[in-house]
C-alpha cells in the first residue's frame, strides 16, 4: 500500500507560507498510510475555498465539487459505491455557513463517511469576509464593526443532530490530528473532524501561537467521550470570547463524542451491496412491473 | 352548446366524478378506469385539484372508448355529484341525454334545471349503512350505478374489489361487493333513459394504465437506474414515491433529500461513482438545483432530470399544468456547456425517452433533462404494454473494472489516465473510482486533460476543454430522437401545425377530427427540444402551406426557438397559459377556423 508520501500529485501546493493546510495536508496522507488505503478506492470529496485546492494536491479518486456542497456530492458516492473510502474535506465557510442545512442532515443521516473541516474561522479564498465560525465582534472587510452574531458551535452541532463521532483537532499537533482522522475513517457512521487551522493572512486573532496557548488534550485529561450529554456540555464551554486570556479559556482537542453501533445509513439499505455500476450493465428486467401495471 | 366534434355516432363516453377532497376521489377514478381496461376500453384520465372555486372539491374524469383515444374532451355524459359543488359547477358541462347520478341525502337538485339530463338518485349512505360499511365506500357504490347506466358488467368491479380486499379483510370485500352490487341495480333501473352502452371485448388484451411518473420511473428502472434522489414537489412527488416503492425489489437507491440543491449533488455524486443516477422536481425545484446542472455540465457528468413544469412563476399553481419551463431548460446554469433536452408527449414516449435518455447522458457525459408536465405526469392513460425488449443500455466510454492501462486511447503521452482527454467527438474515457490507475479529478472548476484545476485558467486549456465538450453537442445531433410527424404531409395539408409535449394528445385528436370533417392537417411534435432539430424544423415549415404553433405558455417559447434556429417565422400561434391543458375541441375549432381562413 503506499506510503503518505505518495498521496501527492505533480501539482505543488500553492497555499500561502504558514497555512494550516499544510499540516493538515500531511496530517492527512500520514493517516492515509497508516490505513492502508490505496489510490483507487479512498475517494476526496472538496468543498471550495482555499482548503479546495487540496483536490489538486491529494492522489486519490478526487471530487472538487460545488461551494457548500461537498456532503451531498459525497453522499451519492458513497452510496454509489460501498468499496469506497470516502473523506470529505470542507471549509468552514464553506461547510458551516452555505452548506449547513446539509451539514445538520449528514449528522442524523449517521451517512458511513468522514469529514475533516478546515475550520480557519475566516474566508480565505475571497480575501478575508468573516465566516460562520468569526468570533463575536471580531472585525473583518466584510464587518468592518465586528461580527454581530455568534460563531456556529460546530462540534455541539454535530453531537446534537447525531453525528456518532465528533472530534476537534488542530493543525499545529500533527500527530494528535492523524489519530484523529484514522479513529474517524475507521468509525462505522457520520465522523466529524473540526479542525482549528489558523489562517495565517486574513485572521490575525486566532492563530497558531493563541491556539497552542490554550489547547489540551481531552485523553490526558481522563475524558470519557461516551457520554453525549457530558460532551455536549464541554462544546458550550469551547467558545471563547476575542479577549480572554490563555488561563480562562481552555480549548480541548481530541475525541469529544463516540457513539458505537448505531445503525449508519448504509445499513439501512439492504439493496447496496455492490458498486451501482454493476445494475447498469444491461437493461432490467421489470417485466413483472409492466404485468402488474 | 356547440357541436361536440366527436360526433353523433361516438363510441367514447367521459365519465366525471366530483366530491369532496378526502372522499377518495381519485382512488375511485382509478378503480373505474381499471374495470374498463380489463375489459379491453381505451382509457384516459384527467385529474384537477383542488376546486376552481374554493379549497377541497376534487375532480377525477374518466374517458373511455373501444376505439383509440389521445386525450380528454370537454363534455361528460355522467356526472357523479358526490356533493352540492360538484353538480353547481359541473352540470352544465353534461351533454344532452347524459346523467347524473346523485346521493338526495347530501345533494338537491331542487330549482336545478336537470332537463337535460336523466337524474339518478342513489341512497349512497344507506346502500352503504344497509351493507355495514363506512362512509369511505360511497364511491364503490356509485362506481356501481354508473357501471349499471352503462349496462357494463358488475364484475370487473366486484372481482378486483375482491382481489383488493381477499387477504386483508374478506368481510370488507364482501360489504364492498354489495355496496357496489345495490349501486348498479339503481343504475341499471334507472327510469330514465340513458343512451351510451359500453361493453368489454370478448378477449381483451392486455394494456397497462400508467401514468407519466409511472412511465418515467419505469423507463428509468428499465435502463438499469442505481440511484434516485428527490424532493417532494408536485408534479414530481408520486415519482419519488413510485421509486421509494420499488427500491428493494430492484436495488435501486433511493434518497427522499433535504432539499433540491442536496438531489441534484448527490446524483452527479453517484454518476461519478458510475450508478445510472437521476433527479426529478418541477420549476421552483430545479431552479435550486440550477448550479450543480452546471457541475454536471463542467465535470462531463452522466445524469438525468426530470423537469416537470407546473404554472410559475415561484410556487405558481401546484396542481396545474403548463409549458413555461421550456426556456429555462436550455438555458439553466452559468456558463455554457452541452444539455439534452427531451420532451415526451404522452406516457409510451415518456417510457422510452426515459431509457433513452441514460444512454445520451452516458455516451455524452452531460447531462439531459426530461421535459414534462403535469398533464403527463399526473393523468394514467391505456397503453399497449411497454416495449421493454427494445430497452438498450449503452455506457459509452465507460472503464468499469480493470485497469486503465489496458484501454490505450484513455492515456496521455505520459501513459497517465485522463479523465478529460480532449478527443474528436469531445467525450473522454470515464474510469470509474476502483479502477486500477484510475487518479483523477472531476472537477467543477474548469480543468486540464487530468482534472487539475490549477491548470485550468491557463487561455490554451480553457479554449481545449470548452470546445472539447461544446463537441459533444454536435455528437448528440446524430444520437438524439428526431421530431415526430402525424396527420397529413405538410405538402398535401391545408395546415401545418408544430408543438412539443403533451400538446401532442389533444392535438392529435382534433387533427383526428379535422381529417374526417376533411379537413387535411399536418402536425409535427418536435420531441428533442436541444439540440434543436433545425432542418427537420425547417423542411416541415418550407413545405407547409400555412404554418400554426401550439404551446402551453404566453411567451411563444418554442416559437422563439424555431425563429432563432430556422430563421423562419410561422404564419399563426395559439397559446394556452391558464393552468389548463387545450382541450381537443379548443384545437378543432381554433385549427379549423384557420384553415378555413386560408
Amino acid at each position: 500500500m503506499p506510503e503518505a508520501k505518495e498521496f501527492v500529485t505533480p501539482n505543488r501546493p500553492t497555499w500561502c507560507p504558514g497555512c494550516g493546510n499544510y499540516a493538515m495536508f500531511t496530517a492527512l496522507r500520514k493517516a492515509y498510510e497508516r490505513l492502508d488505503l490505496d489510490f483507487e478506492h479512498l475517494a476526496g470529496v472538496w468543498g471550495i475555498g482555499c482548503h479546495g485546492n487540496g483536490a489538486d494536491f491529494t492522489r486519490c479518486q478526487g471530487f472538487h465539487a460545488l461551494h457548500g456542497r461537498a456532503l451531498p456530492a459525497a453522499t451519492g458516492l458513497a452510496l454509489s459505491n460501498p468499496e469506497l473510502t470516502v473523506v470529505v474535506e470542507m471549509g468552514d465557510g464553506d461547510g458551516y455557513g452555505i452548506g449547513m442545512g446539509h451539514f445538520a442532515h449528514s449528522c442524523r443521516r449517521n451517512i458511513d463517511l468522514t469529514v475533516v473541516a478546515h475550520n480557519n474561522q475566516i474566508y480565505g479564498l475571497t480575501t478575508g469576509q468573516a465566516s460562520p465560525t468569526t468570533e463575536h465582534l471580531m472585525k473583518t472587510v466584510s464587518t468592518p464593526t465586528g461580527v454581530l452574531e455568534e460563531p456556529v458551535n460546530t462540534v455541539g452541532l454535530a453531537i446534537a443532530e447525531g453525528a456518532t463521532f465528533v472530534a476537534r483537532g488542530f493543525s499545529g499537533d500533527i500527530e494528535h490530528l492523524t489519530d484523529l482522522v484514522v479513529q474517524a475513517v475507521q468509525h462505522k457512521g457520520f465522523a466529524l473532524v473540526d479542525v482549528f487551522q489558523p489562517c495565517v493572512t486574513w485572521n490575525k486573532l486566532n492563530t497558531t501561537q493563541w491556539f497552542r496557548d490554550r489547547v489540551y488534550k481531552l485523553e490526558e485529561a481522563g475524558y470519557d467521550p461516551s457520554d453525549k450529554v457530558k460532551a455536549f456540555e464541554l462544546t458550550l464551554t469551547t467558545y471563547h470570547e476575542m479577549t480572554c486570556t490563555p488561563e480562562d479559556c481552555r480549548i480541548p482537542i481530541g475525541v469529544l463524542y463516540r457513539e458505537e453501533g448505531r445503525p449508519t445509513y448504509q445499513d439501512g439499505l439492504p439493496q447496496l451491496t455492490a458498486p451501482l455500476w454493476k445494475q447498469a450493465k444491461g437493461p432490467r428486467d421489470i417485466s413483472a412491473l409492466i404485468e402488474r401495471a | 352548446m356547440l357541436p361536440d366534434p366527436r360526433g353523433a355516432d361516438r363510441p367514447d363516453i367521459q365519465i366525471k366524478i366530483g366530491g369532496q377532497a378526502g372522499f377518495g376521489i381519485k382512488a375511485a377514478g382509478q378503480s373505474l378506469a381499471r374495470c374498463f381496461v380489463n375489459g379491453g376500453l381505451h382509457t384516459f384520465d384527467l385529474t384537477e385539484y383542488p376546486s376552481l372555486i374554493r379549497g377541497g372539491h376534487n375532480v377525477y374524469q374518466v374517458r373511455v372508448s373501444p376505439t383509440p383515444i389521445h386525450s380528454h374532451v370537454e363534455p361528460v355524459d355522467i356526472l357523479v355529484a358526490l356533493n352540492q359543488e360538484s353538480l353547481d359547477l359541473h352540470l352544465g358541462e353534461v351533454v344532452e341525454g347524459g346523467a347524473l347520478v346523485y346521493d338526495p341525502k347530501s345533494v338537491t337538485i331542487d330549482g336545478v334545471d336537470t332537463s337535460h339530463v336523466c337524474a339518478v338518485a342513489v341512497p349512497f349512505d344507506e346502500i352503504v349503512a344497509t351493507a355495514g360499511g363506512v362512509p369511505i365506500m360511497r364511491n364503490v357504490a356509485a362506481l356501481g350505478a354508473v357501471l349499471g347506466l352503462s349496462r357494463y358488467p358488475l364484475s370487473f368491479l366486484t372481482d378486483s374489489l375482491k382481489q383488493q380486499f381477499a387477504k386483508k379483510a374478506p368481510e370488507i370485500a364482501e360489504q364492498n361487493v354489495a355496496v357496489a352490487s345495490a349501486g348498479y341495480e339503481y343504475g341499471a333501473n334507472a327510469k330514465c333513459s340513458f343512451p351510451f352502452r359500453l361493453d368489454p371485448l370478448p378477449d381483451p388484451p392486455h394494456r397497462i394504465l400508467v401514468d407519466g411518473n409511472e412511465a418515467i420511473g419505469m423507463g428509468a428502472l428499465a435502463a438499469g437506474l442505481g440511484m434516485y434522489c428527490a424532493y417532494p414537489m408536485t408534479p414530481a412527488s408520486s415519482l419519488l414515491s413510485f421509486m421509494a416503492a420499488h427500491d428493494r425489489e430492484f436495488g435501486v437507491v433511493v434518497k427522499h433529500t433535504e432539499d433540491e440543491i442536496a438531489a441534484m449533488n448527490m446524483v452527479v455524486g453517484a454518476a461519478f461513482g458510475g450508478a445510472r443516477a437521476m433527479c426529478a422536481t418541477a420549476g421552483g425545484g430545479f431552479a435550486l438545483m440550477v448550479e450543480a446542472f452546471g457541475l454536471a455540465g463542467v465535470s462531463e457528468s452522466a445524469v438525468v432530470v426530470g423537469l416537470f413544469t407546473r404554472p410559475g412563476p415561484a410556487t405558481g399553481m401546484p396542481t396545474y399544468t403548463e409549458q413555461s419551463d421550456l426556456r429555462f431548460a436550455l438555458h439553466a446554469a452559468q456558463g455554457e456547456f452541452p444539455r439534452v433536452v427531451l420532451a415526451p408527449g404522452d406516457t409510451t414516449q415518456a417510457f422510452e425517452l426515459t431509457w433513452q435518455a441514460f444512454n445520451l447522458a452516458d455516451r455524452l457525459q452531460t447531462p439531459v433533462i426530461i421535459l414534462g408536465d403535469t398533464y403527463l405526469q399526473d393523468n394514467r392513460r391505456s397503453t399497449e404494454p411497454f416495449d421493454l425488449g427494445a430497452v438498450t443500455v449503452d455506457r459509452g466510454k465507460l472503464i468499469a473494472e480493470g485497469d486503465t492501462a489496458s484501454r490505450l486511447e484513455a492515456l496521455g503521452d505520459d501513459d497517465l489516465y485522463l479523465r478529460y482527454k480532449v478527443t474528436d467527438d469531445g467525450v473522454s474515457w470515464r474510469a470509474l473510482p476502483g479502477v486500477k490507475g484510475a487518479c483523477q479529478v472531476v472537477n467543477s472548476y474548469e480543468h486540464d486533460e487530468y482534472g487539475y484545476g490549477a491548470q485550468g485558467e491557463s487561455a490554451a486549456v480553457r479554449l481545449a476543454q470548452n470546445e472539447k465538450r461544446g463537441r459533444k453537442l454536435d455528437l448528440a445531433r446524430s444520437l438524439v430522437p428526431p421530431p415526430v410527424l402525424f396527420g397529413a404531409p405538410p405538402d398535401k395539408a391545408a395546415l401545418s401545425v408544430l408543438c412539443f409535449g403533451t400538446v401532442k394528445q389533444p392535438l392529435m385528436q382534433a387533427v383526428e377530427w379535422l381529417a374526417r370533417d376533411g379537413v387535411r392537417v399536418a402536425a409535427m411534435q418536435v420531441v428533442t427540444l436541444w439540440p434543436f432539430p433545425t432542418e427537420d424544423v425547417a423542411t416541415f415549415l418550407g413545405t407547409s402551406k400555412r404554418t400554426i404553433v401550439v404551446e402551453g405558455n404566453m411567451t411563444g417559447q418554442l416559437e422563439g426557438l424555431i425563429r432563432q434556429e430556422c430563421l423562419l417565422g410561422v404564419d399563426e400561434h395559439v397559446h394556452r397559459y391558464d393552468g389548463r391543458q387545450f382541450s381537443p375541441e379548443d384545437l378543432y375549432r381554433g385549427l379549423k377556423e384557420v384553415a378555413d381562413r386560408a
